[in-house]
């Protein structure tokens, strides 16, 4: 198992400089500079700004450069604010990402491991049907999709709730019911799946003839046997969670991450978006690995060399 | 208990037909692994839904635009901003496509258009039919989505096969890239990509590609594996095939349910990332338009005219839906063991 870990944790290690490597000089293809719509300055204060922000060096010593200050954690500095750092810009808009991708985790989560059940218990009843179609409606429509109409109803036309924005608790509800429907169609019909298989088993039997509660049967047997292998979609989840909240947080104008990344591609911002990019990665890459890891603690059945199936 | 009462007589039984000829014989014709799943995907009412959904959007976006004499960049200051208006259609009122907006402001009317022009969708703000567009738009979207997904199922499958068919080192150096590979977001590569080049078609279809092959090049990897060490592949050995005659005709025939149920995936994933693309402003570039440029310019107005962005949503998402019911269909009927 240690050596396992260990060796994930060096390929992990691995991406992250191949990826850090392809940005980098990907960046370095782009057309355009950061300074090149200043049209006042002069050749000079150009050449002063270049100098400052390390431009002027060549290539492959600013590639060293880069890399020297990534692997202490320093993502340089942002063209947009003077002395601002893209790590500040990163701690500054992680608040309100995550506290939207947390909520919309949870309520997904909740509202899909009840949809899951139900539909499970009362297999192919209307309710099982409904849960379905919310699922696939929930897995095909795109969140930015759902988050402009749930704007324009509720937001617009109702009136309900605020349009956009970030000044408090009513604020979070229409961006995070948006995030979390994806979450909802995936855990219910995973779910579903699952409890369906675990209820047709030997011991759910046994367990009944033996004269268990019903909510015993379902708590303690049927849903906890189930939850196991939700771990695996854990990782998926996450990622889908991060693209969408790209776009939420843009149709929503919260000051996350997301919004920050998506303005600084419109500015030529290389910092930030090389940043931002690393820490993306890094994020996805790290909860790839825990999920991995955390599935072969939880359930001993799966063989860890076998990797990701 | 009236099955007790009854008297069992010998004239009841009759014997069994035991001539040996025909004991052995087949009542039904027997069917190949292709009709038995087309069989099953007929049974399943949402896939077949969703073929047909799908079927129609493809026709109908190509029939579709010529239908009214504009074109797809025709633009006419005049008559921006305008509702839908369908002829015939018109007098019902709760409909909402007389030429009425939000406000019960009769824009037609407002702008002075000729009484013989109706705009089925409407038009935008630079007086650009909607109808055209989001037709051309789906055109666009499919384009993409479909070119993506060949482009990926090729390279997925030969890679995967290679890697498989070979083994040994050859597996495990392209195992090693690959596994370096797959841990990279395939957002921040296709943005980081898009940022490189020009925004196009061609760049959103390269872009998709370089990280969607991944996933296609795994699948048919496993199944290559667990398939070539079957007996019949044994057999064939045995009796003299070539590599190119093995994998011609027994591995990849066998691969092809996997690949075809990963293909029905990868199409509306491709789907989603264009218009997902096109939404944060660094998909299609206008004049041309896709589904997802269409809906991002529709929520910027969506407020007083909510027409923009409604008729492409739509069409998004009755394609995503049709595409995700037949994959789900196709799935069950090629692969019973596959279910999830």
């Amino acid at each position: 198992m240690l050596r396992y870990i260990t060796q994930r944790i060096l390929y992990m290690l691995l991406t992250l400089l191949v990826i850090a490597t392809i940005t980098f000089f990907l960046m370095k293809l782009l057309p355009g500079s950061p300074f090149n719509n200043q049209d006042k300055l002069t050749e000079t204060q150009r050449y002063a700004l270049n100098e400052k922000y390390g431009l002027n060096d060549p290539v492959p010593v600013q590639y060293i450069n880069y890399i020297t200050k990534l692997a202490q954690g320093d993502l340089g500095y942002t063209f947009q604010f003077d002395g601002r750092t893209v790590n500040s810009l990163i701690v500054n808009g992680m608040g309100p990402s995550a506290t939207v991708g947390f909520e919309a985790l949870l309520f997904g989560t909740i509202v899909g491991l009840l949809l899951g059940i139900l539909a499970a218990l009362r297999h192919n009843t209307f309710l099982d049907y409904g849960a379905m179609v919310i699922a696939v409606f929930g897995i095909a429509i795109p969140s930015f999709v759902f988050a402009g109409l749930l704007q324009y109803y509720i937001g617009v036309k109702l009136e309900w709730l605020p349009v956009a924005f970030w000044n408090g608790p009513e604020y979070h509800i229409l961006p995070a019911f948006s995030l979390s429907v994806g979450v909802i169609a995936t855990v219910a019909r995973f779910m579903r799946t699952e409890m369906l298989e675990i209820l047709g088993t030997d011991y759910i039997l046994m367990a009944r003839s033996k004269g268990v509660s019903k909510s015993s049967v379902i708590f303690k047997h049927s849903v906890r046997n189930s939850l196991i292998p939700i771990v695996t979609i854990l990782g998926p989840m996450a990622i889908g969670l991060i693209t969408g909240s790209l776009v939420i947080e843009n149709i929503f104008a919260i000051p996350g991450i997301g919004e920050q990344f998506v303005k600084a591609i419109q500015v030529n911002d290389y910092p930030v978006i090389m940043g931002t990019t690393i820490f993306y990665s890094f994020l996805i890459v790290a909860i790839i690995l825990i999920v991995d890891i955390l599935y072969g603690i939880i359930d001993p059945r799966i063989r860890v060399a076998g990797g990701k199936s | 208990m009236s099955m007790s009462e009854r008297k069992l007589t010998p004239d009841l039984f009759r014997p069994a037909n035991l001539d040996s000829n025909k004991a052995e014989e087949i009542s039904k014709p027997s069917l190949s692994f292709w009709q038995d799943a087309f069989r099953r995907l007929k049974q399943n009412k949402g896939a077949m839904l969703g073929l047909f959904a799908i079927v129609f959007i493809i026709i109908f976006s190509l029939i579709a635009p010529t239908l009214t004499k504009y074109g797809i960049d025709d633009q006419e200051l005049m008559r921006s901003n305008l509702p839908p208006k369908v002829p015939g259609l018109e007098k019902i009122e709760f409909l909402g496509v007389n030429g009425v907006d939000i406000r019960g402001v009769n824009q037609y009317e407002m702008k002075s258009v000729p009484k013989d022009q109706y705009f089925w969708f409407g038009t935008d703000n630079l007086g650009r039919d909607q109808w055209t567009r989001v037709w051309k738009g789906t055109q666009i979207s499919l384009y993409i989505a479909f070119l993506a997904s060949a482009i990926e199922l090729i390279i997925g499958v030969a890679y995967g096969g290679i890697s498989a068919f070979y083994g040994g080192r050859t597996d495990d150096v392209m195992q090693r890239i690959v596994e370096i590979l797959y841990g990279i977001p395939n957002l921040v590569v296709i943005i980081l990509f898009i940022i490189i080049l020009d925004p196009g078609i061609l760049s959103i279809t390269l872009a998709l590609v370089i990280t969607g092959w991944i996933g296609m090049s795994r699948i048919v990897r496993a199944q290559i594996i667990s398939l070539k060490n079957r007996e019949f592949v044994l057999a064939s050995r045995t009796l003299g095939s070539t590599n190119g005659r093995l994998i011609s005709k027994h591995l990849l025939p066998n691969t092809l349910g996997a690949i075809i149920v990963t293909s029905t995936f990868t199409i509306p994933g491709a789907i989603f990332f264009e218009s997902f693309l096109s939404f944060i402003g660094l998909g299609i570039q206008p004049p041309v338009a896709s589904l997802g440029s269409l809906i991002a310019d529709g929520f910027r107005s969506i407020r007083i005219y909510p027409h923009l962005a409604i008729y492409p949503a739509s069409v998004l998402c009755i394609l995503m839906i049709s595409f995700n019911l037949l994959g789900d269909g196709l799935r069950d009927a090629l692969d019973p063991k596959m279910r999830r």
